[in-house]
């Protein structure tokens, strides 16, 4: 059983997309469950970690990426001052495993990232976990490999 | 008095310690690659540095790759159980002998002609060794160690000159709060493989820590957000009342560069507040009790009223703030790269340490509440120096109210500049008397 198919995924992964893109935070946030444990989740050094024993670049429960929004939100946030401009593609999707209630979905994401006058390119996968609520597909988890997760890294400040 | 610098290239000014006044110091001790490269011959290749700490390494053959100053170093633990600080720079033709950053190797081989040495640093074979004639000898060509290393409870520090001040000449009144940051394990260990933040930034070294003037301003979002949270029993220090000066906190000069901002004093007010919500925490009792027993009530309590986190800079490289062992590397007069280290506890239940990791995760690291928005700051102050036609930095915030403390150090309130003026002290003192 499928709880939807590729190409309702991929619509909602763009809509996702567009919505960190542009900014817009709240829209965003509602692309997640609204009940139970959500995960958004950068890991540092590798792909594999153990996020209780390893740090992680973005390691946010629900009340992580309410905080996240909040700051971003906020004019003081002065790393997001001005704000970036984005655009990412995402290609390569893939429907990893699926059950009657829930999908778990790989993409590749190269994401370009212009702010004071520098543009900087990041990539990596990102894998996410979707639930069907009232009907829509929702976020329960969504996890970024950068390839670059062991190099020097440069101020993150923006949903990746 | 100070105008007579204004304006003049500094590569007329053949004495650099005129850039740092009492209360002011000109933007060119930032910005200008010729002083850049001044500090890495008189300050980075030179003094002391903190290379890591033991506990990154724990087992035989395992190293880390890293740099003193320009220099490309391999921390390494030898077969011998010895930890060594040797160049990353094969004897014969200087290539590097591992082209990974960390990991554990009983030999290291050189890809080019194939020289080999154990992980003590000896040559073991040259091929075809006969060819550099009867004279030549293994034991004269192992890998280079620096020409000092040395050890304070584990925290590795090495000198690339071959003389100067012992270690424990250099760390001074720092020591104790190197005690401090790893005692606040009952049995006194830390462990250091939790990973790391690695970043970097388009701003210079010296801006990194110690500044007790900035959070209210620069992380006003981070405290905003813990406002936010404040019935469910966040302290006061905790939302930043910490960094006012009707809190009563110091900054403090330590002497040789080293500084802090020392919080004991609205955290120990704090502290029946914050051992009440700590105590709600997952095994958090059985951890206190652990502390109690280890070194009895009243240096345990002094511990956690630290919480472990003494937030000193250790001159030149080194800051113990939070949880992590932060390492600061500059890689020009405009780019500074930055180790974060988190460190764990030894002898703790797992939840503390996983609350350490959450912790520094929310205010440390490119994509934290806290991390970004210093280096924002850093970058534009690197961008505003550009505009020099008055070049001074103004650093005389508390002169007139600071005081010498009993042990010796200098103390100005948590605002204060004080920090900066001991570390440039040291500063303009190492780059005045080296040539």
């Amino acid at each position: 059983m499928s709880i939807a198919t590729l190409e309702e995924i991929q619509s909602f992964l763009f809509k996702e997309a567009d919505a960190a893109d542009e900014s817009r935070f709240d829209d965003w946030f509602a692309l997640w469950a609204s009940d139970g444990d959500i995960l958004y989740w950068v890991p540092a050094g590798s792909d594999n970690v153990d996020p209780k024993k390893q740090i992680s670049i973005v390691y946010d429960d629900r009340s992580g990426i309410d905080d996240r929004v909040f700051r971003f939100k906020s004019k003081a946030a002065h790393a997001l001052r001005p704000p970036p401009r984005m655009r990412r593609i995402l290609g390569n999707v893939v429907i990893e495993s699926e059950s009657d209630t829930s999908v778990k979905v790989r993409a590749n994401m190269i994401l370009a990232e212009v702010r004071r006058g520098t543009q900087d390119v990041l990539n990596g996968r990102v894998i996410y976990d979707l639930v069907r609520e009232n009907g829509e597909l929702r976020m329960v988890g969504k996890k970024v490999l950068l390839i670059n997760n062991n190099e020097y890294i440069d101020n993150l400040s923006f949903l990746m | 008095m100070n105008q007579k610098l204004a304006g003049v290239p500094l590569e007329k000014h053949e004495d650099y310690s005129e850039l740092v006044q009492r209360d002011r110091v000109h933007g060119a001790i930032y910005s200008s690659q010729a002083v850049f490269e001044a500090e890495l011959t008189n300050i980075f290749h030179r003094a002391w540095l903190c290379v890591g700490h033991e506990a990154e390494i724990p087992n035989p053959g395992d190293f880390r790759v890293t740099h003193m100053g320009k220099q490309s170093v391999i921390m390494v633990r030898g077969h011998d159980n010895v930890v060594r600080v040797v160049m990353n720079r094969c004897r014969h033709r200087a290539v590097t002998v591992t082209e990974t950053d960390t990991g554990n190797q009983k030999r290291f081989s050189c890809p080019y002609h194939g020289w080999t040495y154990d992980n003590t640093g000896a040559l073991l074979s040259v091929p075809d060794q006969g060819g550099y004639g009867s004279e030549f000898r293994l034991e004269d060509n192992g890998l280079t160690p620096a020409p000092r290393t040395d050890f304070y409870r584990g925290f590795v520090f090495a000198s690339l000159a071959a003389s100067g001040p012992t270690l424990l000449e250099h760390l001074g009144l720092a020591a104790s709060y190197i005690d401090l940051f790893l005692d606040v394990s009952p049995t006194g260990e830390i462990d250091v493989r939790a990973g790391v933040n690695k970043t970097f930034f388009k701003a210079n070294w010296k801006f990194v820590g110690m500044d007790g003037y900035h959070p209210n301003y620069v992380h006003k979002t981070v405290y905003d957000t813990r406002r936010r949270k404040a019935p469910a029993g966040v302290t006061d220090s905790a939302k930043g009342e910490t960094f006012s000066d009707e809190a009563g906190n110091f900054a403090r000069d330590l002497g040789n560069g080293h500084a802090m901002l020392d919080v004991y004093p609205v955290r120990s007010r704090d502290y029946d507040q914050y051992l009440k919500r700590m105590a709600k925490t997952p095994d958090w009792n059985e951890y206190y009790k652990s502390m109690v027993a280890a070194y009895g009530q009243e240096r345990a309590d002094e511990i956690l009223v630290w919480a472990g986190d003494p937030h000193i800079g250790i001159f030149p490289n080194l800051q113990l703030i939070g949880s992590q062992i932060r390492l600061i590397r500059p890689t020009a007069a405009d780019r500074t790269e930055v180790l974060m280290f988190l460190t764990t506890l030894k002898n703790v239940p797992d939840s503390i340490n996983e609350m350490r990791i959450r912790n520094h995760e929310s205010f440390y690291g490119p994509a934290s509440q806290g991390s970004p928005d210093d280096v924002e700051i850093f970058e534009r102050t690197q961008i505003g120096l550009s505009a020099d036609i008055n070049p001074w930095v103004l650093l005389a915030r508390g002169l007139e109210r600071e005081v010498v403390a009993e042990d010796g150090s200098i103390c100005g309130g948590i605002t204060d500049e004080t920090t900066q003026r001991g570390q440039l002290k040291q500063w303009k003192k190492m780059m005045g008397e080296a040539k």
